[in-house]
């Protein structure tokens, strides 16, 4: 019997996975969609209702496996006790960085992947972002724009559903909002003077997140449980589990075939089409192959890089699809950490109820009307206003009765920025297949050459003077400006390394996330980034996913794939 | 396997299917937070302590207990927090921090020894309050912000500050000192950006 074709294969069940398995499957086409990792059931898995008193370490986590199991993925803040099983194994997943110069590489491997554990911040792109490249000669140009994109924003935003205020910002774009979150009393002392002190220059705004704040699409409102990154049972976040693989499921066209870990993509040089994939099965190590009509990789920026690296033909000697030598190149991530503590005195007799999960934003500023004389792009801070609780009085003196009941009243508000700021694009941050080293499976790992450059540690210095000052203009006390000093990747938001562009001798993918030397073999999660914009990328990602389905399938029905 | 009725497993699903049903939200309905409640009560019972001896069990029950008192809500050893420092020194710490806090206790008992004439268990309320003065007014402590990335616990050089570090989180992280003393819920019933304390109490 002649093994089964399947219209469409999409490597990875994360944010892009899950909108291009929604978006195939909806158009008819029968989608195999495989991923490396374990099944999640929410019903048993999710764990955001989990008390800390039910926590062995009571949320200090499992130290001595921590440092065994996941010493990279623990750098993370965003993993604690609940959570850290969305997080990989280290060492099961090992990588190679040059001495000196580490990349904390953050990942998850489960049907979900990390559109589990994400910081559901979502902003859209302005045409400030897209033309950065062509207008400073830095890289190459993006080949498409805004208007190119916008309508594909607003589709994944009336699905996915983004609450947030609209502030008709050109380099910010509002869009199709659900009712925005609360500020709470400290954010609304800092809004009100940065509007004072900073007009048309700076305004802070509540962070846009992917979070329903009423019913949307048969799922419920956030009932404001605070920690997101364990899950949700109310499915009031946006992620691949709780918002677009059951729908794609519900089509009837999809299976998700769990423990994929998929080894290579298997390309027919007379055809110039992708056939398939090699998956090596997580469990057994079985090896076997999946045929496929179309192609779409979404296993994360550097896993479906180092797929292609690791689908060598003779034609392409350094990585499928690789005639342009620009696969591997060109990694981004955004620089963060730049910032200011401090107290804001007033509202004693005031408090915030619930832990909502989400904070506040102020746009980019830099470079927006004026030119800076200092560094090319810009930054966004996030962060926000909170009362300090009882963990104040781990660094206090005091015991007894008086020491309790201190220590059970809210404490003083405190206010923090910390910024996010853009990456250029630079051909020697790049990956390649380490000669040596591989995975629990076989497969060589990556070796990671990256760095921060001069542009990114000025961006992160002028976050600290500029956050400092926006607080110092609220009349805050104890203003404490900071520069962290972390590492690439550590953000999260890990991209380039398979670029879109116009000319096939300087990108990977065309304007539509289409591989120029293998027409039916698309890239649309991160890898296909040209430049990286300031803002948290996942939205762009969903709208450039949508945006090439539907420019895939059009191609299948004109029989051009 | 399906889950028997009454079981905390298909306790947890129907407090799931209501809290996915309930459009009304954020105002949960009573019967799912409930259900979650009874949950949360049917703890596992007691493991046997690992690390602490009695003497060293009862001399740290003694300090958080002076730590956090019982008061109008019970206090630290009510919440069981020497189980939770137990746990900590056996599976958490690394040999070194084990045995530094269990030498500073020990210097701790000592000390109370050299100035009061008897171990500090066996002192009077007031010796206690008054020796525990003294070692709360000793050495650095570290300060909150450096500290944040921290997972927490330990960070403090000087044993009191250590051992009053692990009986906050222990105290404050536990069923007691999260619902009875801090009033809070897993699952809010409300949330509001920025209200007056008055106008939360009337609520």
């Amino acid at each position: 019997m002649p093994a089964k074709v399947y219209d469409a294969i999409v490597v990875g069940s994360g944010i892009t996975g899950g909108w291009a398995a929604k978006e195939l499957s909806q158009k008819g086409l029968e989608t195999l969609v495989l991923e490396a990792g374990r099944p999640i059931n929410p019903e048993t898995d999710y764990v955001e209702h989990v008390p800390p008193w039910e926590k062995r370490f009571r949320g200090m986590g499992d130290r001595k496996l921590l440092s065994v199991d996941q010493p990279v993925q623990r750098t993370c803040t965003g993993l604690d006790e609940w959570n850290s099983k969305f997080f990989v194994n280290d060492r099961e997943n090992p990588y190679v960085t040059d001495p000196g110069k580490p990349f904390l590489w953050i990942r998850g491997r489960q049907v979900g992947g990390r559109s589990i554990i994400w910081g559901r911040q979502s902003y859209r792109w302005s045409d400030l972002d897209f033309e950065a490249n062509l207008r400073e000669g830095i890289a190459i140009d993006w080949p498409i724009r805004y208007q190119d994109i916008a309508s594909w924003y607003d589709y994944v935003e009336d699905f996915a559903g983004i609450s947030g205020q609209k502030e008709g910002l050109p380099q910010l774009p509002d869009g199709k909002f659900l009712p925005p979150m609360e500020m709470n009393c400290a954010e609304l002392v800092v809004k009100d003077a940065v509007a004072r002190h900073f007009p048309d220059e700076r305004l802070m705004t509540i962070g846009r997140a992917a979070i329903l704040t009423q019913r949307h699409n048969g799922r419920a409102a956030c009932h404001y449980c605070g920690p997101c990154a364990r899950g949700c049972i109310t499915r009031s976040y946006f992620s691949s589990l709780n918002a677009t693989l059951p729908v794609a499921l519900a089509t009837g066209k999809v299976t998700i075939r769990p423990h994929s870990v998929v080894h290579s993509v298997m390309f027919d040089p007379k055809t110039r089409k992708a056939t398939g994939v090699r998956v090596i099965d997580g469990q057994t190590h079985e090896a076997l192959e999946f045929q496929g009509r179309i192609l779409f990789l979404c296993a994360s920026a550097l896993e479906s890089t180092r797929l292609l690296f690791n689908s060598k033909t003779t034609e392409f000697s350094n990585g499928l699809a690789n005639s342009s030598g620009e696969i591997g190149h060109n990694l981004m991530d955004h620089c963060m950490g730049g910032g200011a503590n401090a107290m804001i005195p007033g509202n004693e007799d005031r408090v915030t109820l619930g832990n909502r999960p989400n904070g506040i934003y102020v746009p980019r500023f830099r470079n927006v009307k004026q030119k800076h004389p200092d560094f090319l792009r810009g930054y966004g801070f996030q962060g926000g206003g909170s009362r300090e609780d009882w963990h104040r009085g781990m660094h206090m003196r005091g015991f007894g009765a008086d020491f309790k009941h201190m220590l059970g009243q809210p404490g003083p508000w405190t206010f923090r920025f910390y910024g996010f700021g853009e990456c250029l694009s630079n051909h020697e941050n790049f990956i390649e297949l380490d000669k040596e080293k591989v995975d629990a499976w076989g497969i060589p790992a990556l070796k990671i050459h990256c760095q921060w450059r001069e542009n990114e540690r000025a961006l992160l210095n002028d976050m600290s003077v500029t956050a400092a000052e926006m607080l110092s203009a609220a009349g805050a006390k104890d203003v404490e400006p900071f520069v962290e000093d972390n590492a690439p990747g550590l953000t999260i938001h890990e991209m380039g390394t398979a670029r879109m562009g116009r000319d096939p001798k300087t990108s990977v993918l065309n304007s539509h996330n289409q591989a120029h030397d293998v027409k039916n073999l698309f890239i649309t999660d991160g890898a296909c980034m040209v430049s990286s914009s300031c803002v948290n990328p996942s939205l762009t990602y969903m709208a450039l996913t949508a945006r090439a389905c539907d420019y895939a399938v059009d191609q299948m029905k004109k029989g051009e794939l | 396997m399906p889950a028997a009725p009454g079981t905390p497993e298909m306790q947890r699903r129907e407090a799931l299917k209501l809290l996915a049903a309930s459009a009304a939200l954020p105002l949960l309905s009573r019967e799912a937070l409930a259900l979650f409640q009874e949950v949360h009560d049917q703890l596992p019972e007691t493991a046997a302590l690992k690390t602490l001896n009695p003497h060293q069990n009862a001399t740290v029950i003694a300090i958080s207990e002076g730590i956090i008192p019982q008061t109008k809500t019970p206090g630290a050893q009510a919440a069981r927090v020497n189980e939770f420092i137990d746990v900590v020194l056996s599976d958490w710490c690394d040999e070194q921090d084990r045995n530094s806090f269990l030498k500073g206790l020990d210097d701790f008992d000592s000390r109370c020894r050299y100035l009061l004439g008897k171990n500090f268990v066996d002192c009077s309320a007031e010796e206690q309050t008054h020796f525990l003065q003294i070692a709360d007014s000793e050495g650095p402590l570290t300060q909150a912000r450096s500290a944040e990335n921290e997972l927490g616990g330990l960070q403090q050089e000087v044993f009191f500050a250590k051992i009053k570090q692990l009986t906050l989180i222990g105290y404050y992280t536990s069923e007691i000192g999260f619902e009875q003393e801090l009033h809070k819920e897993i699952i809010p019933s409300r949330h509001a950006g920025c209200v007056s304390l008055e106008e939360e109490a009337a609520n």
